[in-house]
């Protein structure tokens, strides 16, 4: 389970978001919606431990995250599959490679065993064939899928990470990306926390949805309870 | 009005100690873990790739000079000292200068906006959530690099140009070959050997540090990429020139004003 209580997480003295709290129950994806540059990635942030918290705590699985230590947190991370908006994929690098950077940084695993790994992971999601091209030979939904590949190669991952996974995307795209968000929550059975604007993409794949307004969380419920809130805010990003 | 003077003044600061910070852990990546594979393939890119454009710049300001000075030395019948002229003025001052200008223009500008970009399409997040440091896998192979490769390409550098000194002394001052080369020997004293030395060593120093540290800092799009590699070249440049400066005094101080 995630779980933030009256967290506040910022840079310097100028906190993002306040007082949050939230509950992502184990095998559950919860997607946080708000406007541009209200605090959504930065939650983000908290769970990787990028970010310690002003005030409160994040925990995951029991652990505290602001209280994991710098080697403490690379363990930590091995478990945590972030994806990052755009993909982030080291472009010096091939896709094979993309894959396979944790494993040669971190594990003493030999070449054959590393790109068996690779494959598995490429497989999973539809992509075996680019194995050997650049970043920038792929089109933005494959540089997501190598994304997700990539962010669950240490491990099968117990938490997932998905920072605006659909932006910039033609809708055909946005789909296939967000069947294969549920694909990975259904067959790693993680817990996931997806930030994304897009009201269509976060009904695909959210079970709990999180709305951030001013820097507070100003709902969290199902998609019924969101569909029947009076709340102006959330009543002009449903009419959007 | 005292909070805001602070405020101000380590905002002044800020770059510099982050500057100081990122070498010094740069460093200490160095010696600790080094990485030889990346090491090499910057070494390639910073220094390989570099060959044809220094070499070209030495074997034209070699040219240049051996010419200019054949001018100047000819109305007084000095032109027996042209080898050493030549070669004082070359490994002392204009090789290494020379060299390392060339450079900032293609290798800082190189370093600064790969970094800038990798920055701002979050690459550098990335390899940190993945726990690797962007000073030991970034900066600590690109630092190596500069600090071999740029001495390096500095003397060969220097080479290649009284070759061609000595092509336009025998060609047009019609200096014999052979005193232009007992000039030559002449010049190479312990103290141009270690200006044609450690001069390189730092200037490739400053060349990389310098366009790692604007390319960690750069935010943004596009725009910002090309502002923080724009501002690296000319820190690169300016460092260079104050720096030349002053090893030159500090060696005089240090071994006298012989020649």
């Amino acid at each position: 389970m995630i779980r933030f209580e009256h967290v506040a997480l910022g840079y310097a003295d100028r906190p993002v978001v306040q007082d949050v709290d939230l509950e992502v129950p184990d095998g559950k994806t919860m997607v946080i919606l708000g406007d541009s540059g209200s605090g959504k990635s930065t939650l983000l942030k908290g769970v990787l431990g990028i970010l310690k918290p002003q005030a409160g705590q994040i925990e995951v699985n029991g652990s505290n995250v602001g209280d994991l230590e710098e080697n403490e947190l690379l363990a930590y991370r091995q478990r945590i599959g972030m994806v990052f908006q755009e993909g982030a994929l080291f472009d010096s690098l091939t896709v094979g490679e993309n894959i396979g950077f944790w494993l040669w940084e971190h594990t003493d695993w030999n070449d054959e065993k590393i790109e068996e790994r690779i494959r598995t992971l490429l497989r999973f999601v539809g992509l075996e064939s680019v194995i050997d091209k650049r970043p920038d030979e792929l089109s933005g939904g494959m540089k997501r899928r190598v994304a997700i590949a990539r962010s669950m190669a240490p491990q099968d991952p117990l938490v997932m990470l998905y920072d605006e996974p659909t932006t910039g995307l033609d809708p055909f795209t946005s789909r296939s990306i967000c069947d294969l968000i549920r694909q990975v929550q259904s067959e790693f059975q993680v817990m996931s926390l997806v930030v994304t604007h897009d009201l269509h993409d976060a009904f695909r794949v959210g079970d709990l949805f999180s709305f951030i307004h001013d820097s507070r969380v100003i709902l969290t419920g199902n998609r019924e309870k969101i569909e029947r809130s009076d709340d102006p805010f959330i009543r002009t990003f449903l009419s959007t | 009005m005292m909070t805001l003077f602070l405020e101000k003044a380590l905002r002044f600061f800020e770059p510099v100690g982050s500057f100081v910070l990122m070498v010094s852990r740069g460093f200490r990546f160095m010696f600790s873990r080094f990485r030889i594979g990346d090491t090499l393939i910057q070494m390639d890119r910073i220094g390989v790739g570099s060959i044809p454009i220094v070499f070209l710049a030495s074997i034209f300001a070699g040219l240049d000079m051996a010419l200019q000075f054949e001018v100047v030395m000819a109305p007084y019948g000095a032109k027996a000292l042209l080898g050493k002229v030549v070669t004082t003025s070359i490994i002392r001052d204009m090789g290494p200068v020379l060299a390392s200008l060339v450079m900032s223009a293609r290798v800082t500008a190189g370093i600064a906006s790969e970094l800038g970009m990798m920055n701002s399409t979050q690459q550098i997040d990335a390899l940190r959530v993945m726990g690797v440091d962007p000073l030991d896998r970034l900066v600590a192979p690109r630092l190596a690099a500069g600090l071999v490769m740029m001495p390096i390409l500095s003397i060969v550098g220097d080479f290649l140009a009284l070759l061609a000194g000595l092509g336009i002394s025998v060609a047009v001052g019609h200096v014999p070959a052979p005193l232009f080369w007992s000039g030559v020997r002449d010049a190479l004293t312990a103290q141009n050997l270690t200006n044609a030395f450690l001069k390189p060593l730092f200037f490739g120093f400053i060349l990389t540090s310098i366009g790692c540290h604007y390319g960690m800092r750069t935010s943004g799009g596009a725009y910002e990429v090309g502002r923080s590699t724009t501002k690296a070249v000319v820190a690169a440049a300016v460092w260079i020139l104050i720096s030349n400066f002053l090893i030159s005094k500090l060696l005089i101080n240090i071994w006298g004003l012989s020649a």
